[in-house]
């Protein structure tokens, strides 16, 4: 790990083996207020995904809201070609996506500060980032490439939502029908009977049946046995009902005492 | 004559301002006031009883209904009673009085004319006629006795002949007298002058000692003759003794005979006549019941909460003895009962005695001249003779006071009797102002207008009986009046009692006009109130020419659909919010009438709020009409839903999921006309999209709508297919609604949007076993176990309890008109003091439910206003630490079921919300109070409802119109930095509390929405929703945001402070920070100005700047 700060180069180098790197929003306002980016490379002694090669993988911590995939690879494109960037919420494993084939059944995701990964073509690429001085400030948005943030973008995400949901009903629709058309009748009118998904009710034991067997065996239980037959049972019967209401008398004497405390018998 | 001074300390008020009441070592109490289980080992709980402590348990259990009332009745006591500290002070300060009372100087024989001697002091009484005959001087006092309540006082005797009329008149130089005495005296801290139960003929000398106890005790001087001074039958109801000759100055040839009788003015007299026998009287019978003096302070406790202890005709203390004393000499109670049961029995006895149509006398064996109690029907429209057989003790009360003791006393025996209910906290511990009770409430402002009524009434006997005051004389007969008018649209009509007034002995006394207005209330009869048509009998009726005199010109012969020819009144009132005016308009209209009292005198109080939930902008409305059109919308919906055809399952229910279908919605979708022009046209052809120039168009509130679809066995049971077969099923719906009904819908995975009659409605299929199958989980040994996990819950709340809530607190709204109208009003305030967010819709609507399911001790409220103060009364002064509010949805629980979750509660107070509200199918987990409020939150809820009731009815008090607005503008000195939005891009801007004078076009237009057909609007589009919420995601864990979601065009920021201290750098900790090296040491601060800079680019075009109020993020 490179610890030393290389102050020739003005990068600024942090414990940790950070750099820091400032970020704008846009070219036209030269002095507003800069966020802090924290990059290093990649580098985790057991990392399994494939998609995070170590030696091309840049770790960039804080992204602002507004920096999606494509924003980040534009930002990151001037120290050398991106081959994808990864985004997210938290620093760490690859977020377990669902794994669901459709991009409908998948959750919003959220706009937060996110951590990325940023794959180079090239290893270059991620010394230069590196290296790259704190007072000269990376730009999210520039002539060529705007962002749009605000009224605009949510216009766009109302107008972008609709569309395509229309289109893709057709195949939503194939979906169901496979799960749903296996029973269905044939020409002859037969159904095929299949044992299908429905394991579950196949199952013997599960956890409320067996509560409902211990309490049927408790009723039982009860249905038998003699309540007040025998002198000591009355004796403790009369027992409890004193002790309930010494309990009773307890917890009513402790409420008072709270209310008291609380100045609660003031009437006016 | 004797002349008696009665001191009495008034024990309760005083009570108040102590500060040395016992401060009891709080055993077994935590200090921060959480009750905790009380845990009794086996060996305390199974020892064996002493018979004492059995004999306690037995009481406890049979006589009250249980033990904690009995303490709560006996901390009570205490609280009220005097210390013996006090009762020291007030001994000492009466002998004082009493000592220098003895010493009053003979003075010199003068003319009553003649005032001139009483330099600096003021005589307590109009002085009209100016002139009278007859002389008068001062001389000291021979005895001291005891009367009143606190039993001290004094009796003094100056040799003074006194024509019986100008005997007030010598009674008030005499007390003047005695104050410019007392001036003198060093250890007399103030003097007051002031009347007893608003008798201007009975002034008081009210003294209090200097310096810090001034406040501790006030001692009352009454000045009265001595027993057997005058005859009592002299005073019979049925005589003169005040001749209309001397009191208007004006000489008439009239024989003595037929002067009218003048019964107040003979009741006045004797009454201070009687304190000294009164109170022997009563002093017999408290001794023969040891419980007497208690069930009395309970009996007065009761009363005062009320507010009917005081003022002109009350039910005093006295009053309340008296009844006791009844009670027990007739064997109505027991010698051995205990205070609580006095006082029920003695609530018992008024509810069940009508004290105007069958009077009650004290008095065993009356001698042969006293009059008879139809003779004192005759005169007085309550009766209780005192023990003499002479007085009336009740003369002054008008009859509507005893009916709302009655309603009263009949209201707290229903609430004592129910089990559910904290009897205590409700009838003894809660105060009932006539804003907080009564569903409408009228000012009368200039009471000087009541002198031409008492013109226009003819009651110049009745004026004279009163001794000139006017207001007093006429306001019975005003009463009666309304209460003719008002019929049956109202359950009790009761009036403020004229209240003492007090004043310096240095000036002179106020006028009848300068009082303060008088109050009266309405409780309101829902079924018939808000009538537009007054039916009157057939015009060929003998009760016609009545109706016609009651109603004057407003009073028209009008032909019906069933064919009858009757008089009647027509009151105007479009919608219910005009018709909530018919009353007022009755009122304005009798008074005006019959007593030439003019509009302006009469003040409204409520109708002011409406305007903060006000929907339409050309027909006033609050909403209520426009509630009933969605709600009928959505049962064709639902109709239609039953029918379709072609579904491969069917439905089992459909089922409204939104606050708009249980009339609670604050401002109700209304259906809307698309201008098309205004938008952009989606590439599909099917819907439009705003324009980016043009401003944000109208907000259309989906509608959620739940279809459960029968079970069966092709559900799949994997969660995912599931999804995929609801989503199969939108599709499917929104095809078959397009085909058969012609409605534009769009189908997404998770809903299908309907748009119907200019309303859009969002249906959600649901299958009744997928949260069942979302709890599954297997175990490595093959057991099928369910465990709870957010997802399932969510999907529960969405498919369970809304529709659950939404049709339990429809049919509530059912039964009680107003429930939709209050919680709207609510949650218009939790809005816009920015809570909604913490205290959801849901938990809104159920606190306001709980006002109209447990009103104790009040009754279900009929008026917006009323609600709103008692739910602003409510969240203010819930107990919510120790408590669960319990919302019995339905009357489902039981009292056995009230006791468990009340355990329940306290075992595990630290795991449960800080609000808990419990419904019959929510026990144990609150679920919509779970995530929010935090404590904090609901700590400033509780402030800002405190603050806000304290505010709001001191403006309704103020008998004034003012802006009641001011409630609903919340406070912004608190917040750190405040982000002004453009109003152009806030879609609800219209409904903004101060409403603005212009608009934007928002692509709507006049006329009819469609019934069907129509390109599909812009829906759910709002986009300060949507920055707040992408605010709270990317700063969510650095500041708070508040918004009020109904137009505001604030976002208020407060940072967290936690979050601005520096932390050490972690990767996992970067979020919206800067580091900071020093040294090998690297920390991380927030960095606000970039944070700042983002809610400018985050909000692009919807911001219109940034207002930073504090320094304190500077770090």
């Amino acid at each position: 790990m490179n610890m030393a700060p290389s102050e020739d180069q003005h990068a600024c180098v942090i414990p940790g083996g950070f750099t820091v790197l400032s970020l704008r929003f846009s070219e036209d306002d030269a002095h507003a207020a800069l966020h802090q980016l924290c990059v290093k490379e990649h580098r985790v002694r057991s990392e399994s995904n494939t998609n995070r090669p170590l030696d091309r993988t840049l770790f960039v911590l804080n992204v602002p809201p507004y920096c999606s995939e494509s924003v980040m690879t534009d930002v990151f494109g001037r120290f050398g070609p991106v081959q994808s960037v990864e985004l997210n919420e938290k620093p760490g494993a690859c977020e377990s996506s669902d794994s669901d084939a459709s991009k409908y059944f998948t959750a919003k995701r959220r706009q937060c500060f996110r951590a990325a990964y940023v794959v180079f073509r090239d290893p270059s690429g991620v010394t230069a980032a590196k290296r790259h001085p704190l007072n000269v400030p990376l730009v999210v948005s520039t002539a060529d490439g705007p962002v749009k943030t605000g009224i605009r973008s949510e216009c766009v995400c109302v107008c972008d939502d609709g569309d395509e949901d229309y289109d893709d009903d057709d195949d939503d629709d194939d979906v169901v029908c496979e799960e749903v058309e296996q029973q269905q009748e044939d020409e002859e009118g037969w159904v095929k009977v299949t044992k299908g998904s429905r394991g579950v009710k196949a199952r013997p034991h599960s956890e409320t049946a067996n509560e409902r067997t211990l309490q049927k065996e408790k009723k039982k239980k009860e249905r038998k046995e003699l309540l007040n037959f025998y002198t000591w049972q009355h004796r403790n019967t009369q027992k409890q009902h004193i002790a309930e209401l010494r309990k009773k008398f307890e917890e009513d004497k402790q409420r008072i005492a709270v209310l008291r405390a609380q100045r609660k018998f003031r009437p006016y | 004559m004797e002349v008696s001074d009665n001191s009495k300390d008034e024990e309760e008020k005083s009570e108040k301002q102590s500060k040395d009441s016992k401060r009891k070592a709080k055993e077994n109490v935590s200090d921060d006031g959480v009750l905790r289980p009380v845990k009794l080992s086996k060996k305390e709980l199974y020892k064996a009883p002493t018979v004492e402590e059995l004999n306690q348990l037995k009481e406890a259990e049979t006589l009250f209904h249980c033990s904690i009332l009995k303490m709560q009745m006996e901390e009570l006591l205490k609280e009220v009673a005097l210390s013996e500290h006090r009762k020291n002070l007030v001994d000492t300060f009466v002998q004082q009085v009493t000592d220098y009372l003895q010493c009053v100087p003979e003075s010199e024989v003068v003319e009553m004319d003649d005032i001139s001697w009483l330099v600096g002091v003021e005589v307590p009484l109009f002085l009209v006629p100016p002139t009278a005959k007859g002389k008068f001087h001062m001389e000291p006092p021979a005895s001291v006795d005891l009367v009143g309540s606190y039993p001290l006082g004094t009796c003094i005797k100056p040799k003074v002949f006194v024509d019986l009329a100008r005997y007030p008149r010598k009674r008030a130089l005499y007390l003047a007298g005695l104050a410019r005495h007392l001036s003198f005296a060093e250890f007399v801290g103030s003097l007051r002058y002031s009347c007893l139960h608003g008798n201007r003929l009975r002034p008081v000398l009210l003294l209090k000692p200097p310096g810090k106890d001034s406040s501790k005790v006030t001692l009352r001087i009454h000045v009265i003759p001595p027993p057997d001074f005058l005859k009592p039958s002299r005073f019979h109801p049925q005589k003169n003794n005040i001749r209309t000759e001397w009191f208007t100055g004006v000489a008439k040839e009239q024989q003595e005979s037929s002067e009218p009788p003048t019964p107040h003015y003979n009741s006045t007299v004797l009454g201070d006549h009687l304190p000294l026998s009164h109170l022997q009287f009563l002093s017999a019978i408290s001794a023969q019941c040891p419980a007497f003096g208690e069930g009395v302070a309970l009996f007065k406790v009761w009363l005062r909460q009320r507010e009917l202890d005081q003022g002109a005709g009350c039910f005093c203390g006295f009053h309340a003895s008296m009844l006791m004393a009844y009670l027990l000499s007739t064997h109505k109670v027991g010698k051995t009962m205990n205070p609580y049961q006095l006082l029920r029995n003695a609530l018992h006895f008024l509810a069940s005695t009508d004290l105007t149509e069958n009077g009650i006398t004290l008095c065993k064996n009356p001698d042969s001249k006293a009059p008879s109690v139809p003779e004192f029907h005759a005169a007085f429209s309550v009766v209780f003779v005192d023990p003499s057989g002479h007085l009336n003790l009740l003369a002054d009360m008008t009859a509507f006071t005893y009916k709302q003791i009655q309603h009263e006393a009949s209201l707290s025996l229903k609430f004592w009797d129910d089990p559910t209910v904290d009897g205590f906290q409700a009838l003894l511990m809660t105060p009932k102002s006539i804003l907080r009770t009564y569903d409408q409430v009228f000012k009368l402002v200039d009471m000087v207008k009541l002198q031409s009524s008492c013109k226009k009434l003819l009651l110049l006997n009745e004026l004279m009986d009163r001794s000139g005051n006017y207001v007093l004389t006429a306001l019975p007969f005003i009463l009666s009046l309304l209460q003719r008018g008002l019929g049956e649209r109202i359950h009790l009509l009761v009036h403020s009692l004229p209240q003492d007034t007090e004043w310096l002995v240095g000036s002179a006394p106020p006028k009848h006009k300068d009082q303060p207005p008088l109050t009266i209330g309405l409780l309101l009869n829902l079924e018939h109130a808000f009538c537009v048509l007054e039916r009157g009998p057939p015009a060929d009726n003998p009760k016609a020419a009545e109706f016609r005199q009651l109603w004057g010109f407003r009073s028209e012969l009008r032909r019906f659909q069933d064919g009858g020819i009757t008089e009647a009144v027509l009151w105007s009132g479009n919608s219910n919010c005009q018709r909530r005016f018919i009353p007022m308009m009755i009122i304005t209209h009798l008074l005006k009438l019959h007593a030439d009292i003019p509009e302006s005198c009469i003040t409204f109080v409520g109708g002011q709020l409406d305007m903060v939930i006000r929907v339409g902008e050309k027909d006033q409305t609050t909403g209520e009409e426009e509630s009933l059109e969605v709600v009928q919308s959505y049962d064709d919906l639902s109709k239609k839903l039953w029918q379709l055809d072609g579904l491969p399952l069917s439905i089992t229910a459909v089922q409204g999921a939104h606050q708009a279908l249980r009339y609670t919605q604050v401002f109700p979708p209304v259906p809307v006309k698309l201008d098309y022009w205004f938008f952009d046209k989606k590439k599909g052809g099917l819907g439009v999209v705003p324009k980016e120039s043009k401003p944000c168009p109208y907000y259309i509130t989906p509608i959620k709508v739940i279809v459960h679809m029968e079970g069966s066995g092709k559900w799949p049971s994997e969660p995912k297919a599931i999804r995929r077969v609801k989503a199969a099923f939108h599709i499917c719906l929104k095809e078959l609604l397009g085909k058969q009904h012609n409605f534009k819908c769009h189908a997404t995975p998770n809903y299908v949007d309907v748009w119907k009659d200019g309303l859009v409605f969002r249906i959600q299929v649901a299958y009744h076993r997928e949260p069942l199958l979302l709890r599954e989980r297997l175990t490595p040994e093959g057991m099928l176990i369910y465990r709870d996990n957010a997802e399932a819950q969510a999907l529960e709340l969405e498919t369970l309890h809304k529709p659950f809530l939404t049709s339990t607190l429809h049919g509530l709204q059912q039964q009680n008109g107003s429930f939709g109208v209050v919680c709207r009003l609510a949650k218009r305030w939790l809005a816009s003091q920015f809570l909604l967010e913490d205290i959801r819709e849901e938990a809104a609507d159920l606190l306001v439910a709980s006002l109209f399911l447990h009103p104790a001790p009040f009754t279900p409220p009929s008026s917006p206003q009323v609600g709103f103060l008692r739910f602003l009364h409510l969240l203010s002064t819930f107990d919510w630490k120790n408590n669960p509010l319990i919302v019995n949805l339905n009357g489902k629980l039981t009292a056995a079921e009230h006791t468990d979750i009340k355990n329940d509660f306290v075992a595990s107070r630290e795991s449960l919300p800080a609000m808990f509200i419990v419904t019959p199918n929510d026990k144990k987990v609150s679920v919509w109070t779970k995530e929010a409020p935090s404590v904090q939150m609901l700590q400033r809820a509780v402030m800002l409802a405190a603050e806000s009731l304290r505010v709001l009815e001191t403006e309704l008090n103020s008998g004034e119109q003012q802006d009641m607005r001011v409630v609903f503008r919340p406070p912004l000195e608190a917040y750190d930095v405040l982000i002004h939005l453009s109003p152009k891009q806030v879609p609800l801007f219209p409904k903004a509390v101060d409403r603005a004078t212009y608009t934007f076009n928002r692509g709507t237009s006049e006329g009819k929405a469609l019934v069907s057909g129509g390109a599909l609007p812009v829906i759910d589009y709002d986009p300060v929703r949507l920055y707040l919420s992408e605010l709270r995601e990317a700063f969510g864990d650095l500041a708070l945001f508040f918004y009020d979601p109904y137009g505001g065009t604030v976002i208020a920021v407060l940072w967290k402070p936690a979050a601005f201290e520096p932390k050490p750098f972690k990767a996992s900790l970067m979020n919206a920070r800067r580091v900071e090296v020093n040294g090998d040491v690297v920390t991380t601060v927030p960095n606000v100005e970039a944070i700042l800079q983002d809610f400018r680019i985050i909000g692009e075009g919807l911001v219109k700047s940034l207002e930073l109020r504090t320094e304190k993020w500077v770090v």
